[in-house]
């Protein structure tokens, strides 16, 4: 009877958990961060009476051409 | 000016600097004495295992001394400031491409030249038969990491950790010319017809339009800024 | 829509693994080590999708130069070096018991090495530039030198293991197929594609907020 070398089979399948699941708990993470980060401008913003021009076209979703 | 003539300008002005301070040049040189003395203290008492290392060692030192040479090529318009003249150039940027591409292939096969007069000078090397193949593909195979080198060179010339990042992004990508090279070099020095190497050497061509088509589509995107 | 994806990507990782340990059979030659292969191949085959994806949208970016082409490719980047890193892992693991060695320099394992460093080198440079729309040109222009590569990287290292040279080891791929293996292994590899597909998705939403927090 060959060995079925479970060891093995635990190996792979418990370092593809592990590594997947800690790619999605620094996305979580890095979700946390940037929403109190946000959260704190816009308390920030409120309190400052100081009026912001209005954005035009947002200037992130397009690179400026050459 | 035209196209041609600004490329040849490029490589002009670098093959002067080059020639007046042989900066790149001694480098190389005294780099290429120190690989050939190494191989010799580990190899070459052992005249059977130096043939059959020697192809792979030969490329190796034309690889490292490739780095070296491409690593620096903008090495000038950077450290006297003239990378934004760089950027500013009118026309097509990808004729500076070109012109850094002749200028840094002039260099690597001097040097290339000088590694392997080296080598069959103090290995007794026979290289007779292999001669007319053993330049094509010395010539196919420089052409090769001289092309992507270039445009990699002007990639990292401006980031951080240059000198580490540009052989990490050249070395894996420039894999298939490194054993097309290594393969055919093999076979012309033990003898064998151009035909057992001929898929070699289509690979390499094919190698060498793909990289030198997209280098040039490519280059006026990197040097935008 | 990501939510919904994920839960879509966790019925099909939980399926994935009934199929692969309570459906799929004791491989003959091999014995139940072979189980490894329904994450292996899935995750393997996933990056391949995750770097095509990656050679299209540069190709995009340099074209329409739009900040979302780049943050699909960064996104598919990252998600693509760990799973082909995960797969070389998860290969290795599965060839010890089988070939009696962590590595073999066969043709398939050499060419996913040789893409792993490629796009680990892409990240890299991602990770020098802080400007982003420098970041995203070159990114671009790598990934399509990458891209370009990657049918000369497969047929230089298959010539060179298969002229003159015996064939190589058995892979651990090398069993005969039937469809009590073929089916456990398509649902892992929905299911992987799935994770891509969320992981992504989830990254650009990541990489839009960030941008506009740093505006």
């Amino acid at each position: 009877m060959i060995a079925d070398n479970w060891t093995f089979v635990a190996a792979a399948y418990g370092l593809t958990a592990i590594v997947l699941l800690g790619y999605w708990r620094r996305l979580a993470k890095k979700e946390r961060e940037l929403e109190a980060l946000s959260r704190r401008n816009a308390e920030r913003r409120r309190a400052e009476p100081s009026s912001r021009p209005p954005l035009d076209e947002s200037p992130l979703q397009q690179h400026p051409r050459p | 000016m035209s196209y041609a003539r600004r490329a040849l300008a490029v490589a002009w002005k670098d093959l002067a600097v080059e020639r007046r301070s042989k900066e790149t040049l001694n480098a190389l040189v005294f780099f290429s004495l120190l690989l050939l003395f190494v191989f010799q203290f580990t190899l070459g008492g052992d005249r059977e295992r130096l043939a059959a290392v020697l192809p792979g060692v030969l490329w190796l030192g034309f690889v490292l001394s490739a780095l070296l040479a491409l690593g620096r090529t903008f090495l000038v318009e950077r450290e006297h400031d003239c990378w934004e003249g760089l950027l500013l150039a009118p026309g097509d940027k990808s004729a500076i491409y070109l012109g850094k591409l002749v200028g840094n292939l002039a260099l690597m096969l001097v040097v290339e030249a000088l590694v392997l007069g080296l080598f069959v000078v103090f290995f007794d090397i026979d290289l007779g038969r292999a001669m007319p193949g053993l330049l094509a593909v010395v010539l196919l195979g420089t052409l090769g990491l001289a092309a992507v080198g270039t445009l990699f060179a002007a990639m990292t010339a401006n980031v951080r950790a240059r000198e580490l990042l540009f052989p990490v992004l050249l070395l894996p990508v420039q894999v298939p010319v490194l054993l097309a090279t290594v393969k055919a070099t093999e076979g012309l020095l033990l003898g064998e017809p151009l035909g057992a190497i001929a898929h070699w050497v289509k690979l390499l061509v094919a190698a060498d339009v793909i990289y030198v088509v997209v280098s040039v589509l490519t280059f006026d995107v990197v040097l935008e800024g | 829509m990501v939510r919904t994806l994920g839960w879509l990507t966790v019925a099909g990782l939980l399926a994935g693994l009934v199929m692969a340990f309570g459906v799929a059979p004791r491989e003959v030659t091999q014995g139940n080590v072979q189980r490894i292969m329904y994450v292996h191949v899935p995750l393997i085959l996933a990056s391949y999708l995750a770097f095509g994806v990656l050679a299209l949208a540069s190709i995009v970016y340099l074209i329409r130069r739009d900040a979302v082409a780049d943050r699909v490719a960064h996104a598919s980047g990252e998600v693509g070096v760990m799973f082909v890193g995960l797969g070389i892992a998860t290969g290795s693991i599965w060839g010890k018991p089988t070939w009696g060695t962590w590595w073999t320099w066969d043709a398939r394992l050499t060419s996913v090495a040789i893409l792993f460093v490629m796009y680990l080198g892409y990240l890299l440079l991602r990770g020098t530039i802080d400007d982003p729309e420098r970041a995203a040109r070159y990114c671009a222009v790598l990934g399509i030198v990458a891209a370009l590569d990657i049918p000369l990287v497969h047929f230089s290292v298959y010539w060179w293991r298969t002229l003159h040279q015996p064939p190589s080891l058995m892979k651990p791929g090398g069993f005969t197929g039937s469809s009590a293996i073929l089916w456990p292994l398509l649902v892992n590899l929905l299911a992987f594609v799935l994770l891509y597909a969320y992981f992504v998705a989830r990254r650009i939403r990541l990489l839009c907020a960030e941008a506009e927090a740093a505006a």
